[in-house]
């Protein structure tokens, strides 16, 4: 069973959590003009790496609160997590 | 009107494997219904202190706790979130004064959720049948939100000794909720009150 640590509830069952996908995209800035490759790309680009990335959850069975998480995706190892507002280096 | 969740599916009586073993030492399952159920959302925005509010004369509990009386319960659901509990129906009505529109959403959500209260000795066995949690962990005073066999559940640990604690879930998933809680407790007998 794989163990994520909320920041806020503390380490919990993966069953409470809903996967988010990539949370390294960025969303274009707001009043500013986009291009159709920028647009395309925030919308439907996402990366896929084999090993470290960091991506979005959800506890969604917990304090539904949305935060990061910087997981190997070949060994499920989880190395960092944080609030919504905070960065992983 | 209040009509109970369970209405037609809690019965009271024995059950499973409980003869040869004394009344007291059978878990105890039973309804909770007729409270006044609300929820305290504070704003993202709001910088409002909460310290200086109590509901009850209860403070808004931190992470993972709740606070009670005898008449109300308050749950930490979240972060600025709080699920209130309350025999006293007029509750809302009474504190509502103190909740500035601009830095809180009250709602009132009692026709929403079921309660199902289990007691006695077997209880962190009947939870850790469906539940991740670390149920030995948790004391009177936490709470926790959690999964109950893929329903979603809030778990008020209330006593110790006796082990009490109650399950809240969503109304409509209250009879999945009843029949998942009380196949656990087959195994144990329970006495349905």
């Amino acid at each position: 069973m794989l163990n994520i640590k909320c920041p806020y509830c503390g380490d919990r069952s993966q069953k409470e959590f809903a996967y988010g996908g990539d949370g390294t995209v960025v969303r274009p800035q707001l009043n500013q003009e986009v291009t159709d490759e920028k647009w395309d790309e925030f919308v439907y680009l996402r990366k896929s790496p084999r090993g470290k990335h960091i991506e979005l959850w959800h506890h969604i069975a917990g304090c539904r609160q949305w935060f990061r998480v910087q997981r190997d995706t070949v060994t499920h190892e989880i190395f960092k997590t944080a609030k919504i507002n905070e960065e992983i280096k | 009107m209040h009509i109970s969740p369970l209405n037609f599916v809690h019965k009271t009586g024995k059950f499973g494997d409980y003869s040869g073993k004394n009344d007291n030492d059978l878990l105890k399952v039973s309804e909770v219904n007729k409270l006044l159920i609300f929820q305290i959302a504070k704003f993202k925005n709001s910088n409002f202190d909460i310290s200086n509010i109590h509901v009850d004369e209860l403070n808004l509990p931190s992470s993972l706790k709740s606070s009670s009386n005898s008449n109300t319960r308050i749950l930490w659901l979240g972060p600025n979130n709080w699920l209130v509990f309350s025999s006293n129906l007029n509750l809302i009505e009474k504190e509502k004064k103190k909740f500035n529109e601009l830095d809180f959403a009250i709602t009132d959500i009692s026709h929403s959720r079921t309660i199902i209260e289990l007691e006695g000795n077997l209880v962190n066995e009947i939870l850790k049948k469906g539940c991740p949690l670390d149920i030995s962990s948790f004391k009177s005073g936490d709470c926790a939100n959690s999964v109950y066999n893929g329903i979603n559940i809030t778990i008020d640990f209330i006593s110790d000794n006796p082990k009490k604690a109650r399950i809240s879930g969503l109304r409509s998933f209250g009879e999945s909720l009843y029949h998942s809680i009380t196949d656990s407790c087959l195994e144990f007998g329970y006495k349905a009150i």
